[in-house]
C-alpha cells in the first residue's frame, strides 16, 4: 500500500462486470487482489466474508510487526474491537439469491450467517486467534474503524484490558456501490478514465469510489509497551466521537468542527499544536466542502491536510484504520502523502493548507477524522512516541 | 447410478467443500474423527449432497445413523432407489 501511495498510483479499475446492474452508474471501484486466504485453516476461514479475511490478515501482520506475544491472545486481558458498515455484503447477497426464487432455505449453508452478521469480523478474529478478553464490533459506516481504536483507546485507558487489537475492514461489492449511487454520492463521470477518480477537494470531483480492505493496529498501556521495548509508532492522546443530530447523509460543519474541537481538547492540545490531518474528504461535493469549511474554522490554512481517498478509493469502514497507518508511515518517515488527483482546489474547499505534492516535514501530531452515514463523526489525535 | 458414480462424487463434495485430500478418502473413515467435520460441516455437506444427487435428507431420520463414508454411499443408493419407485 505504502509503496503504491509513493508511486503516486491510483487504484481504481473499470468494472465491466457492473454494466449488468440496471441503474448503476458508478463502473469503477478499487478492488483488493485476495491473497493467501487459504493459508487460514478451512475451518476457520468457513465463516468469513472477504471483510472477516481481510481483518484476519491484519491482523496477523499488526501482531508481528507488535512483538507481542500471542500467549496473552488467551489470557483474557486482551481483546478485539473491529468495525465495519456491515456484515460481508457479499455472503448477504448470496443469501438472498439463494433464499428467495424459491423460498426455499434447505440449500442455505450452515456458515452464511457468521459470514452476515455485523460483528462477523471481530468475532472471526478472534475464534482465529483465541481471544478471550473484550470482543466488540462498531458498526458505524465509514466512522468504524475510528471508533473500534477508540474504544480500544479507552478500555486501556481506563484499565479493563491490557492490550487490545483495533481496526476496521469491507468487502467490496456493488450493493455497497449502490448504497451511495442512488443517492448521488459516487464518481460517474471517470468510467472510462478511472485513475483520475476520485478526486478530494478537486474543483472537478464527482463524488467517492468505493475500495475495500482491512486495517488493524495493536493498542497497549504506554508503559507497559515502553517497558518490553516495543517500536511504537505512536501514542493516542486524545478520540471524540459523537451525532450531528441534524441529517443521515449530509454531513455539517458544525457537527465536524465541534467533534475535532473536543478531540482536541481530550488531547489537551491547542490547534496549532496539529501537525498533520488525514481527512475524511471522499470526493463528494458535500462532504468534502463541509470538511473543509470546518478545518478553516478551526485550523485555518496552517496546517497540512491531505486524503488518501485519491490512492485506495474510499474503503468505508476499513478507511479510517487503514489511512491511519499510512498517516503513522508518514509521521515515521517525515513525509506527507499528497492528495492524489488534486488539481486544482475547488473553490468551496480553499483556505486550508492542502498538500499536492510529497512534503517533507517532521510529523508530531496527527489529527484523523473519518464521518459517517447516519451522521456520525469520529476524530483521533496521535503523538509521536518519546 | 452406478455404485462407482456415487463415490466418486460423493469424494468430490468432500474434497471440494472441506478441502480433505483423496488419500484420506477411503470408505471406512469416520466423518467426525477421522476426516475432521462438525456439527456445522455436516450441515453443509447435507446441503452439497442434496444439490448433487437431487435427493431430499435434511429431515430423515435416518441421517442420524451415519458414521462413515461408506453409509453416505449406501444412504445415497438407498434415497436414489427410492426416488425411481
Amino acid at each position: 500500500m505504502i509503496s503504491g501511495i509513493e508511486r503516486r498510483e491510483c487504484a481504481t479499475e473499470y468494472i465491466p462486470d457492473w454494466q449488468r446492474y440496471k441503474g448503476l452508474r458508478c463502473l469503477v471501484a478499487a478492488p483488493v487482489q485476495m491473497q493467501d486466504e487459504k493459508l487460514i485453516p478451512r475451518h476457520n476461514r468457513r465463516s468469513m466474508g472477504r471483510l472477516s479475511i481481510f481483518s484476519v490478515q491484519a491482523t496477523d501482520q499488526a501482531l508481528l510487526d507488535s512483538g507481542i506475544d500471542r500467549r496473552h491472545l488467551s489470557g483474557g486481558r486482551l481483546g478485539c474491537v473491529i468495525g465495519s458498515t456491515m456484515g460481508s455484503a457479499e455472503s448477504i447477497a448470496e443469501a438472498f439469491e439463494t433464499l428467495i426464487p424459491n423460498n426455499d432455505l434447505s440449500q442455505m449453508t450452515s456458515t452464511k450467517f457468521f459470514q452476515c452478521i455485523s460483528h462477523t469480523a471481530a468475532m472471526n478474529v478472534a475464534q482465529y486467534l483465541g481471544i478471550t478478553g473484550r470482543v466488540m464490533a462498531t458498526c458505524a459506516a465509514c466512522a468504524s474503524a475510528i471508533q473500534a481504536i477508540g474504544a480500544g483507546y479507552d478500555l486501556v485507558r481506563m484499565g479493563e484490558q491490557d492490550i487490545m487489537l483495533c481496526g476496521g475492514a469491507e468487502g467490496l461489492h456493488p450493493t455497497v456501490v449502490g448504497s451511495f449511487d442512488i443517492l448521488f454520492a459516487t464518481s460517474t463521470g471517470y468510467n472510462q478514465t478511472p485513475k483520475k477518480t476520485p478526486r478530494p477537494f478537486d474543483a472537478k470531483r464527482d463524488g467517492l469510489v468505493c475500495g475495500e480492505g482491512g486495517g488493524m493496529v495493536v493498542l497497549e498501556e504506554y508503559e507497559s509497551a515502553k517497558a518490553r521495548k516495543a517500536h511504537i509508532y505512536a501514542e493516542i492522546i486524545g478520540y471524540n466521537t459523537c451525532g450531528n443530530g441534524s441529517h443521515v447523509s449530509e454531513s455539517n460543519r458544525e457537527a465536524i468542527v465541534f467533534c475535532m474541537q473536543e478531540a482536541l481538547k481530550s488531547a489537551g492540545i491547542t490547534p496549532d499544536q496539529v501537525d498533520y490531518i488525514n481527512a475524511h474528504a471522499t470526493a463528494t461535493i458535500q462532504g468534502d466542502k463541509e470538511e473543509a469549511a470546518a478545518v478553516r474554522e478551526v485550523f485555518g490554512d496552517h496546517v497540512p491536510i491531505s486524503s488518501l481517498k485519491g490512492y485506495m478509493g474510499h474503503t468505508l469502514g476499513a478507511s479510517g484504520a487503514i489511512e491511519l497507518i499510512a498517516s503513522l508511515i508518514m509521521m515515521r518517515k517525515n513525509v506527507i502523502y499528497p492528495t492524489l488527483n488534486l488539481d486544482e482546489p475547488d473553490a468551496a474547499c480553499q483556505g486550508i493548507f492542502h498538500v499536492t505534492q510529497p512534503m517533507d516535514k517532521k510529523i508530531d501530531v496527527i489529527l484523523k477524522n473519518c464521518f459517517a452515514f447516519g451522521g456520525i463523526n469520529s476524530a483521533l489525535v496521535c503523538r509521536r512516541a518519546d | 447410478m452406478a455404485e462407482q458414480d456415487i463415490v466418486n462424487l460423493v469424494n468430490g463434495v468432500f474434497m471440494e467443500s472441506f478441502e480433505i485430500p483423496g488419500e484420506k478418502l477411503v470408505p471406512e473413515a469416520k466423518i467426525f474423527t477421522d476426516l475432521g467435520l462438525d456439527s456445522l460441516d455436516i450441515v453443509d455437506l447435507v446441503v452439497a449432497l442434496q444439490k448433487k444427487f437431487g435427493v431430499t435428507m435434511r429431515d430423515d431420520e435416518r441421517v442420524r445413523a451415519i458414521r462413515t463414508l461408506e453409509d453416505i454411499y449406501n444412504f445415497i443408493q438407498i434415497l436414489k432407489q427410492e426416488n425411481r419407485k
